[in-house]
Formats: structure tokens, sequence, C-alpha cells
């Protein structure tokens, strides 16, 4: 009936929001429990986020590590189709597996092969302890790969376990790790972390003078979260 | 981060207190609740403590734009403002009425306009509230996708976010989405201002037509990853026009920029020249960029000449020359059909053609229908034009018959015929 039937949605990037989860055994119990009942939660309103988008869709990839890696889907699935898959701990920490597997598919022949194109990514990992594999070979790889590079990265230690400076190693600013004292925590973590690095990481940049805004964004606001989160938590794993 | 809860109160600057009903949302500066306020419900914006870097400054630029008012009734404008409390304040406006949809929900195709019209008369309200804004020497600072709705059965528009307006040459610290805004805020060489606010809009129009950005293309395209970097370079240093008429490099691109590509042709030549000269010219020079008034007539030239075809899809002439067209949709061929010109007004009349009456009388109000083109219910082949003004109208057919029309009336569209509109306008039919 007119120009505008057959209208596709306008061409937009991709911006792919990865979940790098811990599930050794120590994540048995409350904390697992937390992680799959949040990030479920915060899943609709990423949706929100990537429907009501022009600049990009938001795309989910889930890598759980333990003994052994698992990606939760063969490849990124566009949020507005996303079902979270409940994941079960157990086992050991191989997180230098999981920086391995995650540096492969940060390729534009893997993970980053969208016809429209990719905004850079955003990386969220979460663990409560510390790598029980060779991991060293494996993030130095990973550094140099330049969809990480650009990548908003933050991570969150589970309790007081966590191998907090190869966290901070990871995201590449000790700011960028938030510790998670109780389960009340790692779920506004999870919540924030998830909703910011979206919002931030699927629109067009800001026209500061930086050719690092986004991330600086990030920075910021993961900072002013932090500082209000250590005042109002107490210990309670 | 701070959550209100309802039945918080919060106190209203001169004024009582204002009640929370619910969160309705939240953006990157702070959230909107419904409140209850001095007998109304309305929305309050109410900013994150840290979100504001110049509060003082911001905070008085505030209780200015609600003291001099809306520029017109397409902006939720500013209404009252809260007390400065525990380092945060916020703003109330109207709410946004039912039936009005993010632009971003249009471009992403999750919600469709209800026709050609409504997307013209979107276009029209967008330019017409820069026209007023900029009028009461205000600039709006970072027009985007997220900032205003639109009714999708009308084209009505609101634009939200009016905390930014400031008078010209002031900035109260925001800064633009590198999509949206001029090349030269991209690059920091110049704040926000009326000139970078014309060119946002012509942003916008163009999304709002092709459904497609005007700086991406094959060269964008050749980007796995947009880095912000790049964004700088296409968006700022060296944009683009994907239909450039001298530089074919950022062509768009078959499979990615299909809207763009089948849409742009479908649109008048006068249409896509002023994109033309915003885009290639008007990157640097800014008096190369099509004022509001330009705007308006150009699109007021396009809404008088696109008639709908009675398949349903709406096809629009050049000029008077052209003698027919082709449906875009039904391939029916189409005789240009008699002109109505009453000044500078060349309308063509076509069954469901409207008369506006800014056409026939002294006003300003582009959207309000005088008239209507209507089918003679026994004979199809004759058509009238209905009266739908305030004022009677006296009609002069060729033959010297004259004849008065009141309001609900029909005249014959006859070639020759002359329009008397009861005030010093009148037009003629050929």
């Amino acid at each position: 009936m007119g120009k505008y039937d057959n209208v596709e949605g306008i061409a937009r990037r991709t911006m792919i929001l990865f979940f790098l989860i811990d599930t050794s055994n120590s994540m048995s119990g409350t904390k697992i429990g937390e992680v799959n009942d949040a990030i479920e939660g915060v899943i609709p309103e990423i949706k929100e986020i990537s429907s009501s988008n022009a600049d990009a869709l938001i795309k989910i990839a889930c890598l759980t590590f333990s003994t052994g890696v698992k990606w939760m889907y063969p490849n990124p699935v566009d949020v507005n189709d996303f079902k979270w898959s409940y994941v079960n701990a157990g086992g050991m920490t191989e997180m230098g597996k999981a920086f391995e597997v995650l540096n492969e598919k940060l390729s534009r022949n893997e993970f980053m092969a969208e016809v429209a194109g990719s905004y850079a990514p955003a990386i969220f990992l979460l663990s409560d302890g510390a790598p029980t594999d060779e991991y060293k070979d494996a993030i130095e790889k990973l550094k140099k790969n330049n969809w990480f590079k650009y990548a908003l990265k933050a991570a969150v230690a589970i309790g007081d376990d966590a191998d907090k400076d190869m966290l901070a190693t990871f995201t590449g600013d000790e700011e960028l790790v938030l510790t998670a004292h109780s389960p009340e925590a790692l779920r506004k973590v999870i919540r924030f972390v998830s909703v910011t690095a979206s919002k931030i990481g699927s629109k067009s940049s800001v026209s500061a003078q930086t050719t690092n805004a986004k991330q600086d964004d990030f920075a910021e606001q993961i900072t002013e979260f932090n500082s209000d989160l250590i005042d109002s938590q107490n210990d309670n794993w | 981060m701070i959550d209100l809860k309802r039945n918080e109160r919060i106190q209203i600057k001169n004024g009582s207190k204002a009640e929370v009903i619910q969160k309705i949302g939240e953006g990157g500066q702070g959230a909107v609740y419904k409140v209850h306020y001095a007998r109304e419900d309305y929305a309050m914006k109410l900013y994150f403590p840290r979100a504001i870097k110049k509060k003082n400054e911001f905070y008085s630029n505030l209780e200015n734009n609600i003291v001099n008012g809306s520029p017109n009734e397409s902006f939720l404008w500013p209404l009252y403002i809260t007390e400065m409390k525990n380092g945060t304040f916020g703003y109330l406006m109207r709410l946004r009425p039912a039936g009005y949809e993010d632009f971003s929900k249009i471009l992403t195709a999750k919600v469709q306009m209800n026709s050609d019209m409504a997307i013209i008369n979107a276009a029209l309200h967008l330019v017409n509230a820069f026209k007023d804004l900029h009028s009461k020497g205000y600039s709006y600072q970072d027009l985007n996708d997220g900032n205003f709705f639109i009714n999708p059965e009308n084209g009505d528009v609101l634009i939200c976010d009016n905390d930014n307006v400031a008078p010209y040459g002031q900035n109260v610290g925001v800064d633009g989405k590198s999509r949206y805004i001029a090349p030269e805020v991209v690059t920091g060489k110049s704040r926000p201002n009326v000139h970078t606010d014309r060119f946002s809009l012509a942003v916008v129009l163009f999304m709002l037509f092709f459904r497609g950005h005007p700086f991406e293309g094959a060269k964008t395209a050749s980007h796995c990853c947009l880095t912000e970097q790049l964004e700088k370079e296409y968006y700022g240093v060296h944009p683009l026009f994907c239909y450039d008429p001298k530089d074919e490099s950022n062509r768009p691109v078959r499979g990615i920029h299909n809207n763009v590509i089948r849409l742009w042709n479908m649109y008048p030549r006068y249409i896509q020249d002023a994109f033309i000269k915003v885009f290639t010219a008007g990157i640097k020079d800014v008096n190369e960029r099509l004022t509001e008034r330009e705007w308006t007539n150009i699109l007021l030239r396009y809404r008088n000449s696109t008639i709908k075809c009675s398949c349903g899809c709406y096809n629009t002439f050049e000029d008077e020359t052209q003698a027919k067209l082709t449906c875009a949709d039904c391939g029916t061929e189409i005789n240009r059909p008699l002109v109505l010109t009453i000044n500078k007004n060349k309308i063509f009349l076509y069954p469901e053609t409207r008369l506006y009456t800014y056409q026939i009388e002294d006003s300003q109000d582009l959207f309000q229908e005088a008239g209507m083109v209507i089918i003679n219910k026994a004979n199809k082949s004759l058509w009238g034009l209905k009266n739908l003004s305030k004022r009677g109208w006296i009609v002069e057919y060729s033959s010297g018959e004259q004849k008065s029309v009141p309001y609900g009336g029909v005249l014959f569209l006859l070639k020759g015929t002359k329009i008397f509109f009861g005030n010093e306008y009148s037009g003629e039919i050929n």
C-alpha cells in the first residue's frame, strides 16, 4: 500500500554483552543461585534498551568455566530471543581456558562477523576464586586482541576469596572490579553492570574530546556505584 | 543512586510537595517518576546526584526556562522545579499521553507510521517546533533518536529532555551523540548552537524519511568494529554523505542499507537536493544548512503535491508540468489532477487531499484542516472540495456563475473556477 510497507529496521550495529561465569564447585548454593536469578532478571531490561535503540542491537553470549568451558549457545543471541538457561556449579576454576576461548571468539571470523558491523563488546567476568589452571599466557594473548582492548570490561569478585588482582589484570583497572559480600549486593552488581554496559556500549559515542569516552563514562559510573555499594553492604556469604 | 518510594513527598520550589506515584523510566542522567502535584499528575525527572556537572548553572538555566515558558505545544517543557536536596533536584513536566512512541522504535521498525501523510506531518511538526524554539532565543543542543516521540497515527510530535535547552551561546554542559550532532561538535571545534541544531534536525529528518543514516554507507560498512575513533572520523572529521553527487565512495550497501536505496528515489528531486545541500556544503558552511523556514516551505510543497492513489499508496508530483505519474505500488497511471493555486501554494486536488487553514487565511497553523476533496457518491467522476473552514466561501465558475459555499458545502472541481475565501485570500483551479 505504500513506500514504507516493506521498510526494515534501520541498519544497526551489534553490541555483544559477554558474561563469563565461574561455575566451579565453590560457587554452589546461594552464589550460583543468585547469579542465575539476577541475570535472568536483568534480561528484560536489556531487551528494552536494545529495542528502543536505533544505534545498535544487543546480543548476549555466555561462557561458563569450571573443569572445562562451555558456551551457553553456539553463537551470540539477539537479546530479544535470548532465554537464560540455568547454570550449575561443580569442578575446578579453569579461567585460563575461558580467556583462551574468549580470545578465539573475539574475531571477525567468529562472533564478530556481523554484516552491519559491531560496536566494541562489553565483557563481564564473575568469579569467587582464583584460576586453577595456567592463565597468564592466555590473558596476555587476550589483552592483545583489539576487540578486547576496546571492550567495556568489568568484573565482580564474589566474596573475599576471589583473586582480585587477577580480575584487575583482566579489566585493566582495579576500579572496574567490584566486590559483592552478600547475595543482595551480587544481585545489585549484576544488574547495574549489565544495564550500564548495555546502555553505554550500544550507543553512538558522546562528543567528547577523547576517543575512549565510552570506557571513561563506564568507569566513572561503575566507580560511583561501587562507592555507594561499599557504604551499604555487610559481609554475608 | 536514589530510588524514590511510593508516596514519598518532594518539595517543589515556591510551592507545596509533589507525591511520588511510581517510577516510569530511567536514563543516563536520572530517573523519571509519575507524581501527583496540585491536583494533577505529572512526570518528574530527578537527576542522579553526580550526573550534572555545573549544578548551579544548570539549575538556574532550568528555572529560567520555566519562567519563559514553552516555545510551542510540541515540547514536554519543564513546568516546576524541585528544591535542591541531598545534592540533587528535578523538574515536573506534562506526562507523555498515550499513543506517542519513541522515534527510535519507529527507526527500528518496531512501530510503523500509519501513512506517508503522518510522516510528512511529523517532519513538519519537528521543524515547526525548532522554528519556535530558535525564535525564542534558545538552542536545543542534543537532538537525537532518544528525545522525541511521534504519534504514528497523525504525526504529532512531543519533544522531551528540554533541560539542556539554553539561550544562544550558552551551554549547560551537554555532549550529544556523535551520530546526530554536527561535525564541528564531534570534533570539539564548536559547542552546540542554533546551527548545530539545524544539522541534527536534518539528520533526524533524513532518518525519518529514508530510515537510514546520511553518513553511513560503503565506507562505514567496511569496518567491522566502529570504534570511537572511527565514529569521530565518519561523523566529525570526514563525514561523507551517502548520496554525495561528487563522491560515490560511501553509497548505501545492498543488504545493509536497503531502506535508503529503496526510498531515496521515491522522493522528489527538491527534497533530495535539500538533503544534498545540508550534507555536502552544509558540513563545513553553517549557512548552507537549511533554516526551519526553508524546510517548512519544502515540506509544505511536498504535502501539497502528494496525492493518495485509490490503492492507498501516496505519490508525489514534482510540479504542475508533470502530466502523469505511475503509482509506486499498484502501477496505475494517474493524470495530473487539477491544481488549486492560492498565493504560493499549489494544491494538487485528488480525493482525500486536504486544504489547510494557513493556505486560506493569516494563520501559522499548518495542521488545522479547512477543506477536503471528496468524490460524488452518485457520479464517481465528479469531485468536489468540501468547505471545512469557519468562513463561507464564494465560488465563481468559468461560466460566470457564482455560488456561495457555507461550512459543510461542496464546490465542483472545474477548471477555471475561482474561490474567494471570505477574506483577502482567493485561489484559482487549473
